[in-house]
């Protein structure tokens, strides 16, 4: 555990202890304490990390290997735009204030502990704590939708579990430890790398399942369709993406995929990548539900990460880590957006949607800003990551996988065209008509995310210096 | 055969059980039985890994962690299953199939 970083996950976890008693007579307290609580952390953090003079030293001082904190700071950034959104989306009475909003903060301090973990078996411990407080979010307006959704995610995640178990067994009977350091010197040694690497590819297995990359990905859509709405940009914007491709990074860096000691796992793990970009950009075209067409699309965007992560070079890894954070900025800010379309139009199919630009001005903007950075259009943020992907792909001579990369970003951008054209423009229909344009604090989050994805995307050479420091960090 | 080669037999034949059970049927308390049997194959093969390297301490607090965590994640999923029979009003994972597309 990094002990510098152990403040963000205690502190959640002590409000989320406090909210049910300190708010049981007033549900707006509940709200209060948990903004408050995030909005602190998130602080802090921006203090740890933008100092000017941490900014002028190329970020040298960054405590620990700097990829946690970077996670850490987009988990408290996601879990912030959600909790200050459900503050004025949820309605009256239902569902209970103060059980949501522990919930929300039971699962930052699970990612928070599940992102400065140092051996597999705490990885294990906070993953699971994780998907606990998920199926419980996943059900918070008690639908019928929402009860299916996770109970598919529940038998899919369940046996994941089993599976990183004996993945743990087989590397403490091979490895005779369990923790990253272990696994990082034995694959730079010597050593025959066989029961070691069966483990690892147990417990990759168990992270490819829960992070729904393509075999494994029919859980992802119907629980992100069923949650509730703020919900779901919580889950497809960071929950999922921490238990299951954070994890899936940190293994090819700590399994050394560049000096080909696991040639046949970092293959096999490239392949499921180029599969879930194929197969999530293809079913995405021919949805009719908002939401379900945009879990499809992040299938597709893990993808990428997941391919990244297989290659394992220092620019791959960079560049993996780079979409992670643009993937939890624009997926948050689509699915809040689709959370405000079905607030005010009280749908989300597309086909009874069109022509929300003219009553939802705000709504359709940004959608536009965080589509177009998904697709990966230059300056946004979403354009150096694919481009830095894409790159290192071509460097290292997989010439057919970069092509094929670049061409299903070009499917990307249709489906979401076609997205923006039935919601957004067009003729309106009766559902548009009467829905007016969200309040001015459900607008906050999404125009902080948007200006977000747009600053990335200017100011990208500071991030580069940064993010290329993490990759340094972790794959030395 | 030695006796660590026969421990693996074993949990492997478990774990198949498991997801054999899981597989075959159609109710969705018995696919969570399969699943509760594929995870304490699991967890034997987590015992018998410490044994064999001499780590046993290690291994059951190991163990034991796993065992309370599973205690919770199988009561958030029991807890979905009887919501789930009060919602819908059937066990049967073939008719939840609300959501599609």
């Amino acid at each position: 555990m990094d002990k510098g970083l152990l403040a963000y996950l205690l502190i959640p976890l002590l409000s989320a202890v406090i909210i049910p008693f300190a708010a049981r007579n007033r549900p707006k307290l509940a709200d209060i304490l948990a903004n408050v609580t995030l909005l602190a952390g998130l602080a802090n953090l921006a203090w740890l990390a933008l100092r000017p003079s941490i900014i002028r030293g190329e970020f040298a001082d960054i405590p620990g290997d700097g990829f946690s904190l970077l996670l850490v700071a987009a988990v408290y950034l996601v879990a912030l735009c959600v909790t200050f959104f459900s503050a004025w989306f949820i309605e009256e009475g239902l569902p209970n204030r103060s059980a949501y909003y522990s919930l929300i903060l039971v699962s930052v301090s699970a990612m928070c502990g599940v992102v400065t973990t140092t051996d597999f078996f705490t990885l294990y411990v906070f993953i699971e704590v994780l998907a606990v407080t998920s199926f419980a979010l996943i059900t918070t307006d008690e639908s019928g939708a929402g009860l299916e959704g996770a109970l598919k995610y529940f038998f899919l995640t369940f046996p994941a579990s089993a599976l990183i178990i004996i993945g743990i067994a087989v590397m403490l009977m091979s490895l005779g430890s369990l923790s990253f350091e272990s696994l990082r010197f034995f694959m730079a040694s010597d050593l025959p790398a066989g029961p070691v690497t069966f483990g690892a590819a147990l417990m990759l297995l168990g992270f490819i399942i829960k992070a729904g990359v393509v075999p494994f990905h029919t859980w992802a859509p119907d629980a992100y369709q069923g949650a509730y709405a703020p919900v779901s940009a919580h889950l497809a914007g960071i929950v999922t993406k921490v238990s299951g491709v954070y994890a899936i990074i940190k293994m090819a860096t700590l399994l050394r995929f560049f000096d080909g000691r696991a040639q046949a796992l970092s293959e096999m793990l490239m392949f499921l990548g180029l599969l879930s970009i194929a197969v999530g950009a293809l079913a995405a075209l021919k949805q009719t539900n908002l939401k379900r067409m945009l879990a499809f699309s992040s299938i597709s965007q893990v993808g990428y990460i997941v391919l990244a992560a297989g290659l394992g070079t220092p620019l791959a890894i960079m560049g993996a880590i780079f979409h992670l954070i643009n993937h939890a900025t624009f997926k948050t800010v689509l699915f809040l957006n689709s959370a405000s379309v079905e607030k005010s139009a009280g749908t989300t199919d597309m086909d009874k949607l069109g022509g929300l630009e003219h009553t939802m001005p705000w709504t359709s903007w940004t959608s536009i800003v965080a589509l177009l950075s998904t697709a990966g259009v230059p300056p946004l943020s979403g354009f150096w990551s694919k481009l830095i992907i894409i790159l290192a792909l071509w460097e290292a001579g997989l010439k057919g996988y970069a092509v094929l990369a670049l061409l299903f970003s070009i499917v990307t951008l249709a489906y979401f065209m076609m997205m923006q054209k039935k919601v957004f423009f067009g003729k309106k229909t009766p559902a548009a008509e009467s829905s007016p344009e969200v309040c001015a604090p459900l607008l906050a989050p999404v125009v902080l995310m948007s200006g977000l994805i747009v600053a990335l995307g200017l100011l990208f050479p500071y991030f580069y210096v940064y993010v290329k420091m993490v990759a340094e960090r972790i794959l030395l | 055969m030695s006796n660590f080669a026969m421990e693996w037999y074993l949990i492997a034949i478990i774990v198949f059980t498991g997801f054999y059970c899981m597989l075959a049927s159609r109710s969705i308390v018995r696919q969570l039985i399969g699943l509760e049997i594929v995870s304490k194959g699991a967890m034997l093969a987590v015992i018998s890994a410490g044994a064999l390297t001499g780590n046993l301490v290690f291994a059951q607090a190991l163990v034991l962690t796993m065992i309370v965590i599973e205690v919770v994640v199988v009561a958030a999923g029991l807890a979905l299953l009887v919501k789930n029979f009060r919602v819908h009003g059937s066990a049967d994972i073939w008719k939840l199939d609300g959501l599609k597309g």
